[in-house]
């Protein structure tokens, strides 16, 4: 029965068998790396670490933008148990939303991916994340997140917004992901990078219940979270804050500056709006809301509108006539009620005539239309069409106008000064008279009202700015930005703004000025200021000024949509800021009280669309 | 030296006996490291699930002792007595048994749970051999193969009405020891074919299906008769009308695929092989022709029942036991995760205690049937082909102990046993690497559970002790 050779067959079988098993071995355990992959997806959970944002800080150290914890609570629809599920209506109490909305936002996760982590409810409060923990809810759990908080209620649109980033921004920065915040607008966008921080990674072991079994590789691959920059703005928050109480039921902007730094000390876009609205649940709604709002309180106009200057322009026209020498500071002018040459220029009644300090201190419309005309036709530089207009152009981007400063603002615009190709476009024929207007800071000129606060700066620096920026320091840093420390001069001497000044002086000293509303006894206020007639209404009324005239510590500009004269609004807003920043008070409760009850009528603005 | 010997162990086959034992430690490591949890790793606890396998281990090691202490001819006349009584033990366990896993197969006597199967797996062992032993018996003989047959029909029936489909399936295991007994080898072709034919079925075209099948025909008669002409006209015209066939039909659009062409092709090239083989004398044709027909009829058949018989949860079933379709939630997911689990291991291994596939519980029953991910993942290749071939070798040394034997008794005890290891570990293993079906049977030694450990240490040491009584040549049988 044994004489055959069966048990070797057998034997040789039982190798064969064996030989299969280790090939496949091989090949699972050595040639194909997809299992390696899965095994650490299954074990392995990645958990994005949230920094928090960096803090924004007013020039004397008090919090602008804060930030507060907060969780979102997440889920992996996978992990939730498949039999008993969970109870829908007591975590939808604890989470503080409806028990419908979970569910939905529960099936949206579950559309996007069954395995990977979604966000069901954002910005849960610490107390709602302790309440969460007792529950126990398989198959969600809470992810650190930091919150804005704005401690102050001021200067929304100089602060910003943050907000998700959408699909576009994903795109193009790698850095972001679904659900991340960027900021928007304001410094929270001009700061992005320094205020983010850096996100981190957190590996960690779970289970097949998706129960965290603690950290991998003892944290060896964990990415701590970088805090964000903490940012010390040059803001002023108690000038902020008393500047946007004056603007409140206006449209305009007031900006202030330091005009031996270029540090903004103040800027208001009115209406302003508080931008823990922004934050939070009702972010939405309030959004919504706001983009709906005619008057637009998301546009930041103190950087992005482009206003007529009125005849705060005349102190440019005034110092180009200077250095041009086409008018000296004792040359003086008729006026009889204006400029009677070609369409002609109305002025107000005034005693007549006037030389330039006084005519800048009574904002004479005749005087600078000589003076302008003198500029442009000056034969020395060929009349207006050889070189003329060009030269005057020239002068005035010098000041800042017609392109952006430079600010750190990404969203500043530049105004628009037009050049002579662009008169040439519209008329076959051109001269000094076509652009008459310019003379008194009408006509095609567009200012934002930076540049008008920066003007301001430049007179009280005799002839040179700093680049106006809202930041006075970055932790960490010993410098801001290089562009912030250079002087930009103007193409006028030091010596031709002595008179200029002594007629904003006179504005608000003397008898013959237009704003003896601004006088604040001791301080000096030099001004200018504006009624700039637009075609959307009422005139604009605007003011410009620093003080003291020795030595500046501040130049404002401020800008009342349809105020009127620039002394009935603008001038009064701008001495009660000048006095409060040089005396820390305002002695003068009822003209606060008149100006914060002011009422001024938009018709332009009401909801017609 | 050989008087001193009282007990018979001077011819105890001490190697065969170490690698046993060293399998059996490496799988308590193992069941240590799938049952460990490092919260739970301050004490070393005995009604834990390595605790409890250790006790098993000490109970299994008393065994082997008792085992080696009694002398050989009483396994010889215990076999059918202890036949009966698990018999009876099966049945009782049929109506008092405990159901686990839809399987009522558990008999739970105080505190321990125990599992008849595998011990009737021991008393089927030694009555086959004391039957296939008798004096007179062939395998040649009907009488033989219909005694073999009832010895093997009775507990497989029982067990598969206690709906214990992996514990019948292990009784195939007799197969390897009846071919060294000298069954018919065409029982083995047959039955290759048969799940050649119903596995390819599932994963080969129907064309390269018929391909091989005329292909692997041809080749027999090739080796049966040894005259290539033959085979090589055959071929050739088959090839050729299917050809034809299939250029016809596309010229008279009658819509044959090749497929179709190629099946009429090949049957009708049947008629004048058979004329041939008429009148060349040749049978083997004959033969090849009809299993050819049959493998046709057979595949049509499972194509009927799989597509109208069965349903659409059952063929799932199917097709996931053959690793065709993975649904990895359901069906799939234990061997899915399995998979992972070993592959992730790669070369080294994560080392021991630090498998996170096992650890954090992603694979099923880590401690029983799938207790060789933990070798795969923690050791990698290198453990796992240790463990292969620590296998390899038991089994291999159990058929070279059986070969060794001068009564027939002893030797289709031996092969007996190599076939139930073999069995064990091929399926189990080729389970958790998705070679094989998903069937439900232990790793011997080193899936958790008592039953398996202390049936597979009855079964081998009784087999070391059958060995160790070897009577020398030209003595007198004992077992006649």
């Amino acid at each position: 029965m044994a004489g055959n050779n069966r048990h070797i067959i057998l034997r040789w079988f039982v190798i064969g068998l064996f030989a299969l098993l280790g090939l496949r071995l091989f090949h699972i355990q050595i040639i194909d790396r997809s299992y390696q992959r899965a095994a650490e997806n299954n074990v392995l959970r990645y958990e994005v670490q949230h920094p928090p944002r960096g803090e924004i800080y007013d020039r004397n150290g008090d919090f602008l933008a804060q930030s507060v914890a907060s969780y979102d609570l997440m889920v992996v629809p996978r992990n939730i148990p498949r039999e008993e599920g969970f109870d829908t209506v007591a975590l939808a109490r604890i989470a503080g939303v409806a028990p419908e909305q979970l569910t939905q936002s529960l099936q949206a996760a579950k559309n996007y991916s069954h395995s990977r982590a979604s966000v069901v409810v954002r910005q849960l409060s610490t107390e709602a994340k302790l309440l969460f923990d007792e529950g126990n809810f398989d198959g969600f759990y809470t992810l650190f997140r930091t919150q804005r908080s704005y401690p102050r209620k001021i200067a929304g649109n100089l602060l910003g917004y943050i907000g998700q980033v959408n699909d576009k921004i994903i795109e193009r920065n790698p850095y972001y992901s679904r659900g991340d915040y960027i900021g928007y607008s304001g410094i929270e966008s001009a700061y992005e990078e320094l205020l983010r921080g850096e996100k981190g990674e957190k590996v960690s072991i779970v289970d097949v219940r998706g129960t965290i079994k603690g950290p991998y590789q003892e944290g060896h691959y964990d990415k701590p979270a970088l805090s964000g920059t903490p940012i010390t703005t040059t803001i002023d928050a108690p000038l902020q804050e008393l500047a946007e109480e004056l603007m409140q039921g206006k449209v305009g902007s007031v900006i202030a500056l330091e005009p031996s730094t270029g540090e903004i000390l103040v800027m208001v876009s009115s209406p302003t709006y508080d931008p823990d609205e922004l934050m939070g649940r009702d972010r939405g709604n309030n959004y919504v809301k706001m983009l709906n709002n005619p008057r637009q309180p998301l546009f930041n106009r103190a950087v992005m509108s482009s206003y007529p200057p009125g005849s705060t322009f005349k102190l440019v026209n005034a110092l180009i006539g200077l250095e041009e020498g086409v008018v000296t500071p004792a040359r003086r002018y008729p006026c009889e009620g204006g400029y009677h040459v070609g369409r002609g220029v109305k002025c107000h009644d005034h005693r007549s005539p006037l030389n330039l300090k006084d005519a800048v201190s009574n904002s004479c419309n005749a005087y600078f239309c000589y003076v302008f005309r003198d500029i442009l036709d000056n034969p020395t530089r060929g009349g207006i069409m050889k070189g003329g207009y060009d030269n005057w152009e020239k002068y005035v981007r010098s000041f800042g106008f017609g392109q952006k400063l430079g600010s750190d603002f990404a969203s500043e615009r530049g105004g628009f000064v037009p050049t002579a190709d662009f008169y040439n476009d519209y008329y076959p024929k051109w001269n000094s008279l076509t652009v008459i207007s310019m003379a008194i800071g009408q006509g095609e000129l567009g200012c934002s009202p930076l540049q008008m606060a920066n003007l301001a700066a430049i007179i009280a620096n005799r002839g040179y700015y700093y680049i106006p920026h809202v930041v006075k320091h970055i932790e960490g840093r010993d410098s801001l930005d290089n562009r912030f420390y250079e002087r930009h001069y103007t193409m006028v001497s030091e010596k031709h703004f002595e008179p200029v000044i002594d007629g904003m002086w006179g504005t608000v000293h003397r008898e013959i000025g237009t704003a003896g509303v601004a006088y604040v006894k001791g301080l000096d206020i030099c001004g200018k200021t504006g009624t700039a007639q637009n075609p959307h209404g009422k005139d604009h009324s605007t003011f410009l000024a620093f003080a003291p005239k020795d030595n500046p510590q501040i130049a404002i500009s401020v800008y009342v949509e349809n105020g009127g004269f620039g002394s009935s609004v603008a001038a009064p807003i701008a001495s009660l800021l000048i006095e409060k920043y040089l005396t820390g008070e305002v002695a003068r409760p009822e003209l606060v009280k008149y100006i914060k009850n002011m009422d001024i009528a938009y018709p332009n603005y009401s909801n017609k669309k | 030296m050989k008087g001193n010997d009282k007990l018979g162990w001077a011819k105890i086959d001490w190697k065969t006996i170490l690698v046993f034992v060293v399998l059996v430690f490496i799988g308590w490591l193992n069941i240590y490291a799938a049952v460990y949890n490092e919260a739970l790793a301050g004490g070393f606890s005995l009604s834990s699930k390595y605790g409890m396998q250790l006790i098993w281990i000490g109970i299994s090691t008393i065994a082997a002792l008792v085992i080696l202490l009694i002398d050989d001819i009483y396994y010889h006349q215990l076999a059918y007595p202890a036949y009966a009584v698990m018999l009876i033990v099966l049945l009782l366990t049929l109506v008092v048994g405990h159901k686990v896993n839809g399987a009522r197969s558990w008999l739970v006597v105080g505190p321990i749970s125990i599992q008849p199967a595998e011990f009737m797996k021991v008393a089927t062992a030694l009555s086959l051999a004391r039957f296939m032993s008798e004096y007179n018996f062939s395998l040649s003989k009907p009488r033989g193969v219909v005694g073999v047959g009832v010895i093997l029909f009775i507990p497989i029936a029982i067990i598969l009405l206690q709906n214990d489909m992996g514990s019948a399936l292990v009784y195939c295991s007799f197969l390897l020891m009846l071919f060294r007994e000298g069954l018919n080898p065409w029982v083995y072709y047959a039955l290759f074919l048969v799940v050649g034919l119903f596995v390819g079925s599932f994963i080969l075209s129907p064309t390269a299906l018929l391909i091989g099948l005329v292909v692997l025909f041809v080749v027999s008669q090739f080796f049966s008769n040894r005259n290539p002409k033959e085979s090589v006209t055959f071929v050739a015209s088959v090839g050729l009308v299917s050809l034809v066939l299939y250029g016809l039909s596309w010229l008279g659009q009658w819509g044959l695929n090749y497929y179709h062409s190629l099946l009429a092709a090949s049957l009708i090239m049947l008629v004048p092989a058979l004329i041939y083989a008429y009148r060349e004398k040749l049978s083997t044709i004959y033969l090849y022709a009809t299993m050819f027909g049959s493998s046709l009829l057979f595949l049509g058949a499972v194509d009927y029942v799989f597509n109208d018989v069965l349903q659409l949860h059952q063929q799932k079933r199917i097709l996931d036991l053959l690793g065709i379709e993975s649904d990895l939630k359901g069906w799939g997911y234990n061997v899915h995760q399995s998979k992972i689990a070993i592959g992730s291991g790669g070369f080294w291994g994560k080392g021991f205690l630090d498998g996170t596939q096992t650890k954090y519980d992603f694979i099923p029953e880590q401690s029983t049937d799938f207790i060789f991910c933990t070798v795969g993942e923690e050791w990698g290749f290198v453990g796992s082909v240790v463990v292969l071939a620590l296998f390899a070798t038991l089994i291999i040394r159990l058929m070279k102990m059986g070969e060794r034997q001068q009564e027939p008794f002893r030797r289709v005890y031996c092969y007996g046993v190599a076939g139930i290891f073999l069995f064990h570990t091929i399926i189990n293993i080729g389970m958790t690497i998705g070679l094989m079906p998903v069937i439900g049977i232990p790793l011997p030694m080193f899936s958790y559970g008592g039953s398996s450990l202390l049936a597979f240490t009855i079964l081998f040491f009784i087999a070391v002790r059958l060995d160790s009584q070897n009577s020398s040549i030209g003595s007198t049988y004992k077992f006649y």
